[in-house]
């Protein structure tokens, strides 16, 4: 796997962007219960995909299947497919570190280590390369001045990460994400611990990484969605009931159902 | 019932249930006033009459000398470093198998048969009689060796200590978030690696609490050690015999006729106790440490 393959064809135009993941026909299921129905959903590449919905629609469950985070749990299952370098990665044998050092994830809640600043994201790095101590320090600089958190942090790189604010903690989050040099970041629901400034500042901050990735986000906000998404997909019960771009989402949405949600009719 | 009656009692009925609210609820403070009062007595009492009687015989002759012939002088200096090895060597052989199976139940073995089964024999052992301990070692080790041995007294004391530890190393690492767990795996972390340098380092301060209450605990015991290590009134760093210990130390002067001997009992009482004072307080000063 070359990570060229990916990333071939980015001066395409924003309608005809290549797609970096495609979902095909998923089904998912939490034991015996079907979680997700037959969900078919393409992550066009270097954009962002908004993923809207009432709790418990399955934008979450989604999203795990994608970087295959149930695998840890037994008991949860999907069939269908989901495509990305050309490969099935539901397939059995898919190698799943190396799956994940290329669609990095951020969760809900900031989950530093318990480990200073700088370790929280050379942990990330050293898991996959060999890296000298002086581009250690270059890489974790330029992953900490991507996050907009370098001029905050860089006299107390050693210090613990658990002491930072809730908001630089998130940032510090995106920043080990990025560290490993992923395609793909998934994000469920990253401001939704944190207060409007820090909110603000990550959604500007997806505006700079959609140059460069290829971005899934999870919302409850639908301000957000409107703000940073290209493409907008509304899922409800299990369904995808829509998907399309953010300003015929939200201005003229096909389905009934989505227009009473985005109004705030239910949910 | 309207909502300004829950205020307000206005029959006679509700006000008398009012009355009686109240006094149960004087009753019940009172009564647990005084359980707390009697605890807290016999505590204290115990403490006052440990230093009131072992206080006096506390000298560096104690802490130079070994143990010797009642009126001769003797002190307790072969008991005190043989309770330091004995334990010491006790919490090297069973901190690993401690904190690893710990590491195995809350990690891997979560809720399997075998997971099961190991955590309800670990919790057979932290409540089995000490003694049994004792006499286990005394029908595995001593017996068949011929001897008894310092060795001996550690093993008995690494199987006491063991089981706190597999708890404490659990329950702590049971409290890391799965979002840790999650965000480390989501790096593209082997597992082994998530749970040594993620949750592990999470739970580092837990661990340690673990492993020093089990060193206060089996720094006290004395019943295993009686057919182990046996005790030893002379100096002596040799594991592979019999050695002395604090504990035993103190049962065999506690028992004893000579005033001196009762004395000495006393002050390695206080010895002891200080001890595990000492390695409590630790322990609550790092876990508030840890919690900010």
């Amino acid at each position: 796997m070359q990570a060229d393959t990916i990333t071939a064809g980015q001066d395409v135009a924003e309608a005809s962007r290549p797609l970096a993941i495609q979902v095909r026909n998923l089904d998912f299921y939490y034991g015996k219960t079907r979680a997700l129905h037959d969900i078919s959903l393409d992550f066009p590449e270097r954009s962002v995909t908004g993923m809207i919905g009432p709790s418990g629609c399955g934008k979450s469950t989604l999203l795990r299947v994608l970087n295959r985070m149930y695998d840890l749990y037994p008991g949860q299952k999907a069939t269908g497919e989901v495509l990305y370098d050309g490969q099935n990665i539901l397939a059995p044998g898919v190698d799943l570190n190396l799956l994940r050092s290329r669609i990095g994830m951020v969760f809900q809640k900031p989950t530093p280590f318990p480990m200073s600043i700088y370790d929280n994201i050379a942990f990330g790095i050293r898991l996959h390369e060999r890296v000298s101590r002086s581009e250690m320090d270059g890489r974790v600089e330029d992953a900490l001045r991507r996050v907009a958190l370098w001029g905050e942090v860089k006299d107390r790189l050693q210090a613990s990460a658990t002491a930072m604010s809730g908001g630089q903690q998130q940032r510090l989050c995106i920043a080990r994400t990025i560290a490993t040099r992923p395609e793909v970041i998934l994000l469920d629901e990253p401001t939704s611990a944190l207060d409007p400034v820090s909110t603000a500042r990550i959604e500007e901050l997806l505006d700079e990484l959609k140059t460069e990735f290829t971005i899934a986000i999870v919302t409850h906000n639908m301000q957000q969605a409107a703000r940073c998404a290209d493409q907008v997909a509304f899922f409800y019960l299990g369904e995808l009931v829509e998907v399309d771009s953010t300003a015929r989402m939200f201005t003229n949405p096909r389905e009934s159902r989505t227009q009473d949600y985005i109004t705030g009719r239910f949910g | 019932m309207s909502p300004q009656s829950l205020t307000r009692p206005v029959s006679g009925k509700s006000r008398s249930r009012a009355v009686q609210r109240r006094v149960m609820d004087h009753l019940a403070t009172g009564m647990s006033w005084c359980a707390t009062f009697i605890v807290v007595f016999v505590l204290g009492s115990i403490l006052w009459t440990l230093i009131k009687n072992g206080l006096p015989g506390l000298s560096l002759t104690l802490f130079t000398h070994s143990m010797g012939a009642p009126g001769a002088g003797g002190g307790l200096a072969n008991a005190i470093v043989g309770s330091l090895l004995q334990t010491g060597l006790a919490i090297l052989l069973g901190a690993p198998a401690g904190l690893l199976t710990g590491i195995y139940l809350a990690e891997y073995g979560a809720d399997s048969a075998l997971a099961r089964t190991v955590r309800f024999v670990s919790d057979m052992l932290l409540s089995a009689p000490s003694i049994l301990i004792g006499l286990f070692i005394y029908m595995v080790l001593v017996a068949p060796l011929g001897h008894f041995s310092g060795y001996a007294g550690s093993v008995a004391l690494a199987i006491l200590a063991m089981p706190i530890m597999v708890r404490t190393t659990e329950d702590m690492l049971r409290l890391v978030p799965v979002a840790m767990r999650e965000a480390g795996i989501a790096l593209g972390a082997p597992k082994w690696r998530v749970t040594l340098f993620i949750c592990v380092r999470a739970a580092r301060g837990g661990i340690m609490t673990g492993v020093l209450l089990a060193i206060a605990r089996v720094a006290g015991e004395t019943a295993p050690l009686l057919f182990t290590s046996l005790g030893n009134s002379e100096w002596s760093l040799d594991m592979q015999r019999p050695m002395a210990s604090l504990p035993v130390a103190i049962y065999q002067y506690a028992g004893s006729a000579y005033q001196d001997w009762m004395q000495q009992a006393w002050t390695g009482a206080l010895l002891v106790t200080m001890g595990v004072l000492i390695i409590n307080i630790v322990v609550r000063v790092g876990i508030r440490g840890g919690r900010t």
